[in-house]
């Protein structure tokens, strides 16, 4: 069953390998997923330990629902300390890694040490073997994946490996599997090149027994009737995910030239539908494709139509990508987008980071931070698209002074830039921003200021303020599993009631990732979509462990402060602007000059902004200063951390 | 109890409150519902003004493609300068 599924610690300086069971009592405490990879990163790393360096532990997972007959099982995960921001390194990732790794008999690995030269692990059945990796090194992130299926004589094999970018260091660099999926943010991938650790590979055929299969295939049509008849599922089945940057970009809520504007005008070119034609023209009307037991299907296929990598085939892009490459550094070029969304995949480096990176240099180019010395001869203007690809080459390979020093990330970037380049750079605890403007959305603004694994909006948005909801449907969504009876407001440019609605998102969005569920199935994009009173049936359906809903919004309450803990270890404080909940001071001083005429003119308010954050910290169980008070850690069963369960 | 059979979840209850045909007008102080004729490509807020291209991701399914950028900057501009004034007076908002 489920619940069988090992835990693995593999250390790559010595070469030894030890698999145990996970006990009952941790599942019931952290589940499974991001929630255990936090418990086990916050006991298994060295406080002030080097990122970069042999003592940093990776750990790899899927959650307590992957491969069962769940739907939509499919999300890896993988954690550590960050390069990038010192802080808490998360990334999550769609695709077949997790399902495979859990039929070969795993559910989490934690990795620590350093290879003496290039290896990749080969999890098959129960059994690991550390093999040698030196042929695979350079090798482009499909390449890679390729070449293991090869050597091992399997097609079926699943990998998750690093691309050049990983290998270089790249700070930002991510963990991929398949040709899109991304453990993108936080830096993953060079994490896993600071080990010299290439790919993880795993196939099984270990089977996984249900504890009551026919209820959980009875439930699931049900379950999955619900998703996939929600409009915004339905619009992602067909448009991929680039409609969720379309439809922000349309009122005013994207970033535009770093952060001058919050709108791109005369898009059209990269508007989803665009996108959709060009996938159409060259794969055929079935360009749609899903990961492992989703029926949403919002992963669009594509070949490059025109220009130096025309033919090339890649998938996506994802609004992310469409932030990246067209609003931020303010491009309209199809062509480049589908082109800068293609290197990245292939070199294995995260699209958010990359193309906010590369805005900030060009507003600082515009300003004469940076000059032609800095980027030798590189035009690095806005809307210059050549010099946008080029930067992304010379990030990932390190080329140049200023692709050197952009490879480390924004924050020691600045350092090394000097001048005032530091106010100009968009970031949260040393992570660039989405490409999301939240200057008119108060509830936004908290959630990348307030998110762990630094500005991100997976980790606590509540995307459903946007949607103008009655007071009477927020209210029965945010008062449930715990009871709410204070101000709610469908007003998303209002400050009332914001905290509770990011405190619901970010229990919620962990139990998903305890889970191992995509976010697409939950109360992210859509109201109307599976929350914490319909995952308790699911999971015992397919793995006999039984929950309310609000033990496992416990659960969640408990991963989330397990994260806090680490970064308040790692040296988080609250108003810190390289370490804290803190934002830029352009959210509060420079007013929004595009948009829907409510979206025009607006800034985040300090004084209301700052008492969001007492209110955040007060439903979390925190103190003025953002750390836990002691109640707070009794009442979730932490006041023993670090406790070595496992 | 996960295994006991019970009434339906907020997400089973709110299912009936989708709405299909329509669109909501983008403009956060406004967020009317609009009804495209079906096939149109464009339709207009008839409460703030605002104008928006239309797509359809099936039939009898529109979804708000982008603003009609002329009419919607110009709206903005509008605003913008309304605002900037009413803060010169008032101090800032």
């Amino acid at each position: 069953m489920a619940l069988n599924r090992k835990i693995a610690y593999i250390d790559l300086s010595t070469g030894k390998i030890e698999i145990k069971p996970i006990p009952i009592n941790v599942r019931k405490k952290f589940l499974g997923g991001r929630g255990l990879d936090a418990y086990l990163l916050y006991n298994h790393t060295k406080k002030g330990c080097d990122p970069l360096g042999p003592e940093n532990t990776i750990m790899v997972s899927g959650g307590v629902l992957t491969a069962t007959l769940a739907s939509a099982t499919a999300r890896t995960h993988v954690m550590a300390k960050s390069p990038l921001g010192g802080l808490l390194g998360s990334a999550n990732m769609g695709g077949f890694f997790a399902p495979e790794l859990a039929w070969a008999g795993f559910h989490h690995l934690v990795i620590k040490g350093k290879a003496e030269k290039p290896v990749y692990l080969w999890i098959h059945n129960g059994k690991i073997e550390i093999r040698d990796a030196r042929h695979l090194w350079g090798k482009t992130t499909t390449e890679t994946q390729w070449a293991i299926r090869e050597e091992l004589g399997d097609e079926d094999i699943k990998s998750l490996v690093i691309g050049p970018a990983g290998e270089n260091l790249v700070r930002f660099a991510n963990v991929m599997t398949g040709i899109k999926n991304s453990g993108g943010r936080t830096g993953m991938g060079a994490v896993m090149g600071s080990k010299n650790l290439k790919a993880i590979a795993a196939r099984g055929t270990m089977d996984i027994k249900i504890a009551h299969p026919k209820e959980a295939l009875e439930y699931n049509k049900h379950f999955i009737e619900q998703i996939t008849s929600a409009k915004v599922n339905q619009t992602q089945g067909t448009l991929g995910t680039p409609f969720i940057w379309g439809a922000t970009n349309s009122w005013g809520g994207v970033r535009c030239r770093n952060f001058q504007y919050n709108q791109e005008l005369y898009c059209d070119d990269i508007e989803p539908e665009a996108i959709d034609e060009v996938c159409a023209e060259t794969m055929g009307p079935y360009h749609m494709a899903g990961c492992f037991g989703c029926q949403v299907h919002c992963r669009a296929k594509y070949k490059i139509p025109t220009g130096p990598y025309a033919g090339a085939y890649d998938e996506g892009p994802e609004y992310t990508s469409q932030g990246a490459f067209c609003g931020e550094p303010d491009c309209r070029s199809i062509e480049t987008l589908l082109t800068g969304n293609h290197l990245v995949d292939q070199w294995g480096m995260d699209n958010l980071e990359t193309g906010s990176i590369i805005s900030w240099a060009m507003e600082l180019y515009e300003l004469g931070i940076l000059t032609d010395k800095e980027t030798d001869g590189l035009e690095l203007r806005f809307s210059n698209d050549e010099a946008l690809l080029e930067m992304v080459k010379r990030i990932c390979f390190r080329e140049g002074w200023l692709g050197n020093v952009l490879a480390e990330g924004g924050v020691i970037a600045s350092e090394k830039i000097g001048k005032n380049s530091f106010d100009y750079l968009i970031q949260v605890k040393g992570v660039s921003n989405l490409h999301s403007d939240e200057r008119a959305t108060p509830a936004l603004a908290l959630n990348v200021a307030t998110a762990s694994r630094g500005s991100d909006h997976l980790r606590s948005r509540p995307a459903i303020d946007l949607y103008h909801l009655p007071e009477g449907v927020l209210r029965k969504i945010y008062s449930n599993p715990v009871p709410y009876e204070g101000l709610l407001s469908s007003e998303h440019t209002e400050y009332v009631g914001k905290p509770w609605q990011v405190f619901w998102q970010e229990n919620c969005y962990m139990a998903v990732d305890c889970l191992g569920i995509c976010k697409y199935h939950t109360v992210f994009l859509g109201a109307t979509l599976p929350n914490f009173e319909d995952w308790p049936k699911v999971l015992y359906y397919n793995t006999g462990l039984e929950f309310t809903p609000r033990e496992l919004w416990d659960v969640a309450e408990r991963c989330n402060m397990i994260e806090r803990l680490f970064n308040l270890r790692e040296g988080l404080k609250r108003e810190d602007l390289k370490k804290g909940d803190m934002l830029n001071h352009r959210y509060f001083d420079e007013p929004t000059r595009r948009g829907a005429p409510d979206v025009v003119g607006r800034v985040i308010d300090r004084e209301k902004f700052k008492k969001m954050i007492d209110e955040f910290y007060e439903y979390k169980g925190l103190d003025k200063d953002g750390i836990p008070k002691p109640e707070t850690l009794k009442r979730l069963g932490l006041e023993s951390e670090p406790s070595h369960l496992v | 109890m996960g295994n006991e059979k019970e009434g339906l979840s907020t997400a089973e209850v709110l299912r009936k409150t989708r709405t299909y045909g329509q669109v909501r007008c983008h403009n956060p102080s406004c967020m009317g519902r609009l009804q495209p004729e079906r096939g149109a490509n464009k339709v207009k807020c008839p409460v703030c003004g605002s104008e928006f291209r239309v797509a359809w991701v099936k039939d009898g399914f529109p979804r708000i493609r982008g603003p009609v950028w002329e009419v919607n900057q110009r709206l903005a501009e509008e605003a913008l300068a309304k605002k900037m004034k009413e803060e010169k007076k008032d101090g800032p908002k």
